[in-house]
């Protein structure tokens, strides 16, 4: 991005009356170009709020850190370079590149970082902090004659890594992968000594610009997608099926496919995080089945759920796989290794987001590192381990539906509702942020947001895990809102798709009225686009509208509740 | 010509969106209230990015309005484009 785009950014931003994202921008440095870039690289991805980066005092980040602490700030940013740790080495104090100094410049540095490191844990005590090791060069006085490394600069730099060891443990800390930034910023690019000595930005433009880029991500993560539909052909393995025979594909490194080996081996471990993982592939049925049975395939067959081999087109298949996991084409990756089939689906979805299988070798890496980001996600739940299965035994549980009647379905699962008071975990702050369809009223909340409302006293939030004779499906749905007179105010209210048709609905909202002996319960819905399912359901159970509410009475809803089969308890 | 000066007023815009555009001729730190030290330099990233040249690395003392920029621009890149 460029300073004048930045800019405009910033002062064509959503009006200052919207609710206000208040980020901390902690850095030694004069923040300068930094801030602009971060609050530009923030405004393009948060929607409907105004954007405010603050800063500190100019040459004491450790201070800063300090003063932040209990600002009430959203997030916080916290920048480290050479400098902050001794101002020797930095390019405005020249003082200190004197031979014979090392020890004591690493000493210095030694203390700083203990500070940086206590003020980055305390202020993670309040916000998330997302952390940038210095990305600057060492100044060239360390540098020895013929390239050799310096003692004290690789001292240094293992100080450094070992706070970014430390801190990326964190729960709240967030670090800046070195390598990432080595990627969007050439490291000799990175340095601007005129702006250095005129501002006391260290910066280049290009660096300032690449640095807010990433740690936007950081701070601002967007939500990861859900599942990846694969080609087959010259992508899950190289060859045509068709053509090549069962035999004739191969995925390693004496038949130059090693690329499609590793392809699988992602495929594997996403599917291990929770990834969903499906198949659409102009292909025989019959032959596909027998490619999958071979037995060195490093993806094993049976994450591969739905599998569409048909001569139809590829978005037919994508439309079936869409229905089968009741996931948005947005939340979906489509592979394939033909443009063709790439636009054919684009056309159809233009929400999903597609990826070129490459056909040079050199350019696998690449490729696997862009869908590896796709699915990032700081921690994995149980339920994300769980995901793949459920939808494979729901596979199961749809052709015994289709069998029978809802009642004697429900009857027979066997299912288990286990409900969690007011236990705040980050299964439940994904599912507010993630869940579309039965959303009340889609609001996305943020890390500080929620944080202070499951402390909030007057306030509840109820959990629900399921479990049924087709295997559990982990915690599945969350409501909260504020208590008052003989009454619930529901303002949040959530429920994966994958919970559907068991009346789990049901049971949370007699939960509510068996806990809290209310009279009625307000919802506070707000119809999107996607949540139809939950419109449909409160237009069953709602008996009138206050203010905007939706109301569900006591004594209307245990007249109206069809029968429940789930054995509840609580934790 | 006119297409330095108007490029160059682009820049203005963007670093003092509050002038309009009529004042900028005439603009400079007594004339434009945003006009500080931090704007000097936002301003020079942002004129060094359109016209690939380094006012950071120029005497900053005598670049101190539109005018003086627009000259200065002009000398360096008519030299340049002889």
């Amino acid at each position: 991005m460029k300073l004048a785009e930045a800019l405009a950014l910033v002062n064509g931003q959503t009006p200052r009356e919207s609710p206000t994202w208040r980020v901390a921008l902690v850095c030694g440095f004069s923040p300068l170009h930094l801030q602009t870039f971060l609050a530009a690289y923030l405004i393009r991805r948060i929607r409907g709020r105004f954007v405010a980066v603050e800063t500190g005092i100019y040459g004491d980040l450790p201070g800063n850190l300090e003063r932040f602490a209990g600002k009430r700030v959203d997030a916080a940013v916290a920048v480290i370079e050479w400098a902050d740790l001794d101002p020797r080495l930095g390019y405005r104090s020249a003082h200190g590149w004197r031979e014979g100094r090392e020890d004591d410049v690493l000493k210095t540095a030694l203390a700083r970082l203990d500070q940086i490191r206590s003020g980055i844990l305390r202020l993670s005590q309040e916000v998330s902090v997302s952390v940038a090791l210095p990305t600057l060069a060492l100044p060239p006085v360390f540098d020895p004659p013929s390239h050799w490394a310096s003692t004290t600069a690789l001292a240094l730099r293992r100080a450094v890594a070992e706070l970014g060891e430390s801190l990326s443990g964190e729960p709240a800390v967030r670090v800046l992968d070195p390598q990432q930034i080595d990627r969007s910023s050439p490291p000799e690019r990175r340095l601007s000594l005129a702006s250095e000595f005129r501002a006391g930005f260290p910066y280049s433009l290009h660096h300032a610009s690449a640095m807010a880029c990433e740690l936007s991500k950081l701070a601002l993560p967007g939500t990861p997608k859900k599942g990846i539909i694969t080609d087959l052909d010259n992508t899950l393995w190289r060859g045509i099926l068709g053509e090549d025979g069962v035999d004739g594909i191969s995925w390693d490194l004496d038949h130059d496919s090693q690329g499609h080996a590793l392809y699988q081996a992602m495929l594997a471990s996403l599917s291990r995080l929770g990834v969903l993982l499906g198949v659409a592939s102009k292909n025989d049925a019959a032959a596909v089945e027998r490619a999958l049975e071979r037995e060195n395939l490093i993806v094993p067959p049976d994450l591969l759920f739905p599998i569409e081999a048909n001569w139809g087109p590829k978005s037919r298949s994508v439309q079936h796989i869409l229905n089968r996991w009741n996931v948005h084409a947005d939340a979906v990756v489509f592979v394939d290794d033909s443009e063709f089939e790439l636009a054919e689906v684009r056309d159809a979805f233009p929400e999903i987001e597609t990826l070129l299988f490459p056909s040079q070798t050199d350019a696998i890496d690449g490729f696997l590192r862009r869908l590896r980001q796709r699915f990032g996600k700081a921690s994995i739940t149980e339920e994300d381990r769980l995901r793949g299965g459920s939808l494979r035994a729901a596979g199961e549980r749809e052709r015994h539906a289709a069998k029978t009647n809802p009642d004697e379905l429900l009857a027979r699962a066997e299912a288990k509702i286990k409900l969690h008071f007011d236990a705040p975990d980050q299964r439940s702050y994904e599912l507010v942020n993630k869940t579309n369809q039965f959303n009340l009223n889609g609001r996305r909340v943020d890390e500080a947001t929620w944080r202070s409302r499951v402390q909030d006293p007057a306030r509840f939030l109820i959990a629900a895990s399921y479990a049924d004779k087709y295997g559990p499906l982990g915690k599945i749905t969350v409501v909260s809102g504020r208590r008052g007179q003989n009454e619930l105010r529901v303002d949040t209210w959530v429920m994966s798709c994958r919970a559907f048709s068991r009346r789990i609905e049901y049971e949370m909202l007699k939960a509510m009225f068996d806990r809290y002996r209310v009279d009625r319960i307000l919802l506070d819905y707000v119809p999107t686009d996607r949540n139809g399912p939950l419109g449909e359901f409160l237009g069953v159970v709602a008996t009138e509208d206050v203010g905007g509410m939706a109301v569900v009475a006591r004594n209307a809803f245990a007249a109206g509740c069809p029968f429940l089969f789930s054995e509840v308890s609580e934790s | 010509m006119n297409d330095i000066r108007s490029r160059l007023e682009s820049c203005f815009n963007i670093v003092f969106p509050e002038t309009p555009a009529a004042d900028l001729p005439k603009a400079s730190p007594e004339t434009v209230e945003a006009w500080d030290s931090v704007a000097t330099v936002t301003l020079f990233a942002v004129v060094d990015e359109e016209f690939n040249v380094s006012l950071l690395d120029e005497n900053v003392e005598e670049l101190v309005s539109f005018q003086a920029i627009l000259d200065h621009l002009h000398s360096k890149l008519d030299r340049a484009a002889a």
